[in-house]
């Protein structure tokens, strides 16, 4: 069960011991004869498990992001939630009427113009003909497609139709809304519209459920997530926590085992941070000391994952015992394989700090990472004015992760590139 | 489970119009085909077999008339049928994408045969008026029980069948086969003084041949079926739709998985 404790908001979506199977017959028969054949045969199948045994409950208000890969049972849910699909086992209670957004679409006819569209999809989500006429200059704004309002959908870009298809959705003012990849065509623009729709929406007590593989934007904007595996909820928690639990399960072992270790040091470190008095190495003369290194957006909420492409500020947090006249900072930013990808100081950067004293932090902005999906270990350290004795040295003790949703690129960085023939 | 719509009646009339639309879309003449099909069909049939049948000699003096009123009963049927069997499955994106109830979209569907019976009885009155023939109001009043009967009919069919036709996709090939056969055993070409009472009563077991023909037999000879027979055909169609509700119930529910 969960139940925050303190938030007595009335239950929504409340889904218990929901199982899901699906028969695939081995050589499917989809004729009379097939079937009059295989009377006297001995029908194979398999039994496939979509969702096993799946519980959750969403509260009104809540904006709740379910994550997993694909095949993780994820759509299903969402199918089963919009009673597409009946669910095999368990029970769903929904107190409110759906809006869903399926497979990118709402069901559309290709033959028919967006407006027919706009009056057959309002009133199937509800609408009576009053309030489609009233309504429809609206939908027809939101989705940005005056022009295009009177030609057949099959003329239609997937991502005209898309932002169609949301707009008449949003538009069907239900209680719950359900959305399934929806952010994943539409350009940036348009799925930053629809976001702010999303905090409209959760303003005015409605219920969102966000389907999605992309943990940036349950972490953005959800407020609880859960995690699919194999049909099964393998964490159901706050946004933060799954999508980080997401990232550690999408990567290989081996980077699970480097993961791993960098946690068991963690530990370590913070064990002897308690002892902090002991010299460390004789090299290291703790005057001064690193705290801490917290991860920023450009909105100031401390984060793990990051997109390429967003603005990072790495906030070095340090603890200084007595007076440093022009200390200099400098971090090294590695893979976790180890590459050495940068190494800036503040001296050489120009940046020049008087003095430093008692505890305080440094910001180290990075604008527009160009960081691949991956982990990226960050080494922090103060150097006196010599940049050559380090106070402190925290090797490789401070990570983030990127996400890119670029494909076209591998390895860990990107850069601008463009390719040309003679 | 979820709360339903709640707006049915209005999301049935938007299917059916929505039907409408696309009926005849792309086609030059749109709209007119609605009149012109029939008409041509009519041509065609009324060209060959009055020619064979000296109508005026066989105790038929108003085969036209005959002929058009079964042919538009009859397309009537056909037309609810086809469209009601394959109704799911044509409307797959509003099944697998959304949820509608489903009976909505086997009703819908099959309104746009209604539809377009109702513009051809406009038809079939100037027909009356070109020959100068008056019904009797008992004869209309029943003509239009018949065809109520004849489309709750084509109903009961299509919520049987569409459900199953997601699974069997050769159900629609094997109804146009058997709906060519149910066309020849029904009085519409011929009339049915033409076969032997025998054959007649065997023919008459088949409820559309029933329907057809003491539908066109009210409105022009003023020859009704005698009572138990219509109770008989009235049962027969309560059992059906009984029969239809029990399987669409049924089936409905993996719909979406299937398709």
């Amino acid at each position: 069960m969960i139940k925050t404790v303190g938030q007595n908001l009335p239950i929504a979506i409340c889904v218990k011991n929901v199982s899901k199977q699906f028969i695939i017959p081995h050589e499917r028969v989809s004729t009379l004869k097939g079937t009059f054949v295989n009377i006297f045969r001995k029908n194979t199948y398999e039994k496939f498990y979509a969702l096993k045994d799946v519980s959750f409950e969403v509260k009104k208000g809540e904006f709740f992001g379910i994550l997993g890969r694909n095949g993780s049972g994820k759509s299903t849910l969402l199918k089963i939630l919009a009673s597409v699909y009946t669910a095999n086992k368990g029970s769903v209670e929904i107190d409110g009427l759906v809006s869903p957004f399926l497979e990118l679409g709402i069901g559309f006819n290709p033959e028919l113009s967006g407006r027919d569209n706009i009056y057959l999809n309002a009133t199937v989500l509800g609408l009576c003909e009053k309030e489609i006429d009233a309504k429809f200059d609206s939908i027809v704004a939101f989705s940005e497609l005056e022009r295009f309002i009177d030609q057949k959908i099959k003329n239609y870009s997937s991502g005209m139709q898309v932002r169609l298809a949301f707009s008449v959705a949003i538009h069907a003012n239900r209680e719950i809304l359900l959305m399934d990849e929806v952010l994943a065509v539409g350009d940036s623009n348009f799925q930053s519209k629809c976001l702010r729709e999303f905090a409209r929406y959760k303003e005015m007590g409605k219920t969102v459920i966000l389907v999605t593989h992309d943990i940036g934007t349950v972490q953005r904007y959800c407020d609880r997530a859960m995690l699919l595996r194999n049909g099964e909820v393998v964490k159901i928690g706050t946004a933060e926590e799954v999508g980080n639990e997401y990232i550690y399960q999408n990567m290989s072992d081996e980077e699970k085992r480097i993961v791993d270790e960098q946690k068991s040091v963690d530990k370590k470190t913070i064990h002897t941070a308690g002892e902090s008095n002991m010299p460390e190495e004789g090299k290291i003369n703790k005057v001064a000391e690193i705290t801490g290194v917290e991860f920023l957006d450009k909105d100031g909420k401390v984060k793990n994952v990051f997109e390429t492409g967003e603005d990072i500020v790495a906030r070095i947090h340090y603890n200084a015992r007595k007076r440093i006249e022009k200390p200099v900072f400098g971090v090294a930013i590695y893979t976790q394989d180890g590459v050495h990808l940068s190494g800036p100081n503040t001296r050489d950067s120009g940046f020049v700090i008087d003095s430093i004293d008692g505890t305080g932090y440094i910001d180290f902005c990075i604008g527009r990472n160009r960081f691949f999906t991956g982990r990226i270990l960050f080494t922090v350290a103060i150097y006196d004015r010599e940049c050559i004795t380090p106070f402190d040295f925290k090797d490789k003790a401070y990570n983030f992760n990127v996400i890119s949703k670029e494909k076209n690129q591998n390895g860990s960085v990107k850069l601008d590139i463009s390719w040309k023939k003679k | 489970m979820t709360k339903s719509h709640e707006n049915y009646r209005e999301l049935v009339m938007r299917i059916a119009k929505t039907d409408f639309k696309l009926r005849y879309h792309g086609s030059a003449l749109g709209y007119v085909w609605v009149i012109l099909k029939p008409l041509l069909m009519f041509t065609i049939l009324n060209f060959v077999f009055s020619s064979i049948f000296n109508y005026r000699n066989s105790g038929t003096p108003y085969y036209p008339l005959e002929l058009l009123t079964g042919l538009l009963l009859f397309q009537f049927f056909s037309e609810a049928t086809m469209t009601g069997l394959t109704s799911l499955v044509a409307k797959a994106q509003l099944v697998t994408k959304i949820y509608v109830p489903r009976w909505t979209l086997v009703l819908g569907s099959t309104m746009n045969a209604m539809f377009i019976f109702g513009m051809n009885l406009i038809v079939l009155a100037i027909f009356f008026a070109i020959y100068h023939k008056v019904p009797s109001l008992l004869g209309i009043c029943l003509f239009v029980i018949y065809s109520l009967l004849l489309y709750i009919l084509a109903l009961a069919f299509s919520f049987l069948t569409a459900p199953l036709y997601v699974r069997f996709r050769d159900l629609s090939t094997i109804w146009e086969v058997l709906l060519s056969g149910i066309m020849y055993a029904s009085p519409i070409i011929y009339p049915i003084t033409i076969m032997p009472l025998k054959v007649r009563t065997i023919l008459m077991l088949d409820p559309v041949a029933f329907i057809i023909n003491y539908s066109k037999q009210g409105l022009i000879n003023g020859e009704f079926a005698d009572g138990l027979h219509f109770v008989a055909l009235f049962l027969g169609i309560i059992l059906a739709v009984a029969l239809a509700f029990l399987v669409f119930r049924k089936y409905e529910k993996t719909v979406a998985e299937l398709i």
